[in-house]
């Protein structure tokens, strides 16, 4: 990728000479084209089309940032066991900057990234894992002696299209979390004068990025977002409405733990924690791992992690609603509101005691008794009346 | 408004002027009963949503358990929402103890009012306590805290209810709700949560009602069904 290869992807050639020089046959690359065009929600009859864009296509340069994360994200992008012809367009454009990938260090590939950046300005693809520390000057964060918030507005400004691949980079993720002492945000907070799309997920599917890149390379422009900048083809659905156990679900039969009989039937995890009725995920469809298998497939709970603040709001990741906090410890809602509902159910039934004894202590004539005005006789007559009878 | 009776007191077989006062309009008592069938429902079904207490067996083509209960709780919604709606029609065009200004204290004297009746409630000078032929302050305020709790779980219900549409119509009218609470799972647990004021309002208001009737003989309860209350004419109230 970085360093020479047999197979460089040279800038005069369109990306169909190239694969071709590569030995990738015409036959794999129309069906490759075919998937793709349905995983976009475009519908196979546009393959041939797509097949035409992307021959065409020129080596497009990529400036890929860094920033505060955990380089999970770009292990599960970049290293499959089983590369597909997309994992190969991913090798393939040219990575002008990558600090996992690349080989040099120091300042020689800072200068490389600048010349990189400014023969391209205007034309590369940004694309940003991890977030952007705000606190204390963001010092908690420095690249070549430069905060993430200096290093990514420079990088921002000549890029032609901007990705923020993972949670780190959509949010702020794991660092984001309560109290999140950095004061980490993610990089849409940073960059407000363009859309950034976000590839949601910790980490996300490395197909929605093969799927979102290639969109681009296609069509010359981003997929259509949600709300949060997350592209409707692959965002667009909740994994409850899309999950094979949904029928459990609506059937009423749950998985209580992880070992029990439920579990072995593949009932729903709605008990057990499964966030899937809050989330927004491709993970049924398009699965892991070169396709083999997904979380709720092998029996966990979804744990959302596709959506902003989940490290707060989707845990315990074991538990279907978050914690209260706010009395030192972490109560659950439940115990805090049924306290609440039979104090004010005894708090009742105390007070009608109360109101009780009062009563019987006026009809007895007691001097220290309240008297309970009964506003349908004359105030005056009422205990009178009352104590009459009584004595009658 | 009121109808003045000239009735021998029971007690005494003193003359005592009574007068009839309608309170609540017809509309205004439906709604309450719906009010009172639909929220029944959506805490039944909705506790099963949470907690679903107990479970199918055998093949799940042959249940649809949570399916019915979420059905049930989104009828109950709707029946809700339209009570709901057709209540803030109400709120103009009621009579002046349903209007939105019977809702809140808003005089200096409801204030102190609302100070004399609480007094009352712990047994200190009842005899007191000012009369109210419509809401006292209290009610008015846990009333109206009881209707804003309602608004928060219609909108976060619909905000839950639109995610299995994200662009559809309810998704574009409740989606701001997951922008303001910060997300689904705040919103389902806001939901979950404002649950409990429910069972926490329920058994209150419903001793306090017949506290009012058994020890005041006030007639609340008939009130909410008949309309309205007979009251002795000689006493003051301060919303006659
Ligand atoms: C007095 C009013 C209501 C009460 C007491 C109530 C109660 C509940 C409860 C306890 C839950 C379970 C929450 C959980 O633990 O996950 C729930 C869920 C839910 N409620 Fe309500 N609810 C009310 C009104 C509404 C309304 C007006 C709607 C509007 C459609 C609504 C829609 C929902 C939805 C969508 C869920 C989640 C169900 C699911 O996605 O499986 N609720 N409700
Ligand atoms: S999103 Fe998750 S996997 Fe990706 S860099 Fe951040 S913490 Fe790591
Ligand atoms: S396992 Fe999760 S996503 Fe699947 S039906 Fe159950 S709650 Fe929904």
């Amino acid at each position: 990728m970085m360093g020479p290869t047999p197979f460089a992807w040279s800038e005069s050639e369109t990306l169909g000479q190239h694969l071709d020089r590569r030995g990738v046959t015409r036959r794999e690359f129309i069906s490759w084209c075919t998937d793709l065009c349905v995983v976009l929600g475009v519908g196979s009859a546009f393959t041939p089309e797509m097949v035409r864009a992307l021959q065409q296509v020129r080596r497009p340069s990529v400036v890929w940032l860094q920033l505060q994360e955990c380089t999970g994200c770009v292990e599960s992008v970049l290293r499959t066991s089983d590369p597909t012809i997309g994992d190969l367009l991913l090798d393939l454009v040219s990575m002008d900057y990558q600090h996992t990938l690349m080989a040099g260090a120091g300042d020689a590939v800072e200068a490389a990234k600048a010349t990189a950046m400014e023969e391209n300005f205007g034309q590369y693809l940004l694309i940003v894992t991890g977030s952007v520390p705000l606190e204390d000057d963001g010092i908690y964060l420095t690249i070549g002696g430069r905060t993430g918030l200096d290093v990514l507005g420079e990088a921002a400004e000549g890029a032609a299209a901007i990705i923020a691949v993972g949670a780190c980079a959509h949010w702020g993720s794991v660092q984001a979390a309560r109290p999140n002492p950095t004061g980490a945000v993610g990089i849409d907070r940073i960059i407000r004068d363009r859309p950034v799309v976000n590839i949601a997920g910790c980490p996300p599917i490395g197909d929605v990025i093969t799927a979102t890149v290639v969109h681009y390379l296609t069509f010359g422009a981003m997929p259509a977002l949600d709300g949060q900048g997350r592209p409707l083809f692959a965002y667009g659905a909740r994994i409850h409405d899309q999950c094979p156990r949904r029928a459990n679900f609506d059937a009423g039969q749950y998985v209580q733990k992880f070992d029990d009989e439920g579990a072995r039937k593949a009932w729903c995890l709605y008990e057990v924690g499964c966030k899937g009725p809050a989330c927004f995920s491709p993970c049924p469809i398009f699965q892991w791992n070169s396709h083999t298998d997904w979380p709720i497939g092998a029996g966990h709970p979804c744990i959302g992690c596709t959506e902003r603040n989940f490290w707060d709001t989707m845990t315990p990741f074991y538990e279907r609603l978050p914690n209260v906090v706010g009395f030192g410890v972490e109560r659950s809602a439940d115990v805090i509101g049924a306290a609440l509902a039979l104090g004010a159910a005894a708090g009742v039934g105390a007070h009608a005691i109360a109101t009780g004894i009062q009563r019987s202590r006026a009809r007895d004539g007691d001097p220290g008794a309240v008297v309970l005005p009964v506003v349908s006789t004359p105030p005056e007559k009422n205990l009178e009346s009352d104590r009459e009878e009584s004595d009658g | 408004m009121s109808v003045h009776t000239e009735v021998p007191s029971l007690s005494r077989g003193l003359p005592v002027a009574y007068k009839r006062v309608r309170l609540w309009q017809w509309p205004l008592r439906i709604m309450h009963w719906i009010v009172v069938l639909s929220v029944a429902a959506l805490i039944v079904t909705g506790f099963y949503i949470g907690t679903p207490y107990f479970m199918s067996e055998g093949q799940a083509a042959d249940h649809f358990v949570m399916a019915r209960m979420r059905f049930t709780h989104f009828v109950a919604a709707g029946v809700l929402v339209a009570t709901a709606i057709v209540r803030v029609y109400w709120l103009f065009a009621g009579n002046k103890f349903e209007r939105w200004d019977a809702l809140l204290p808003h005089t200096r004297a409801d204030w102190k009012n609302l100070w004399l009746i609480l007094k009352k409630y712990m047994f200190i000078e009842p005899a007191k306590a000012p009369h109210y032929l419509g809401h006292n302050p209290i009610q008015e305020i846990s009333y109206t805290t009881m209707y804003a709790v309602a608004v928060v779980q219609i909108l976060t219900g619909f905000y839950m209810y639109s995610l299995s549409n994200p662009g559809g119509l309810l998704f574009n009218a409740f989606g701001w709700v997951g922008i303001v609470v910060g997300g689904a799972q705040v919103a389902r647990l806001l939901h979950h949560v404002l649950t409990w004021t429910w069972l926490i309002f329920i058994p209150i208001h419903l001793y306090l009602t017949l506290r009012a009737d058994v020890v005041h003989q006030e007639s609340r309860i008939s009130s909410m069904i008949g309309g309205g209350r007979y009251v002795r004419a000689d006493l003051d109230f301060v919303d006659d």
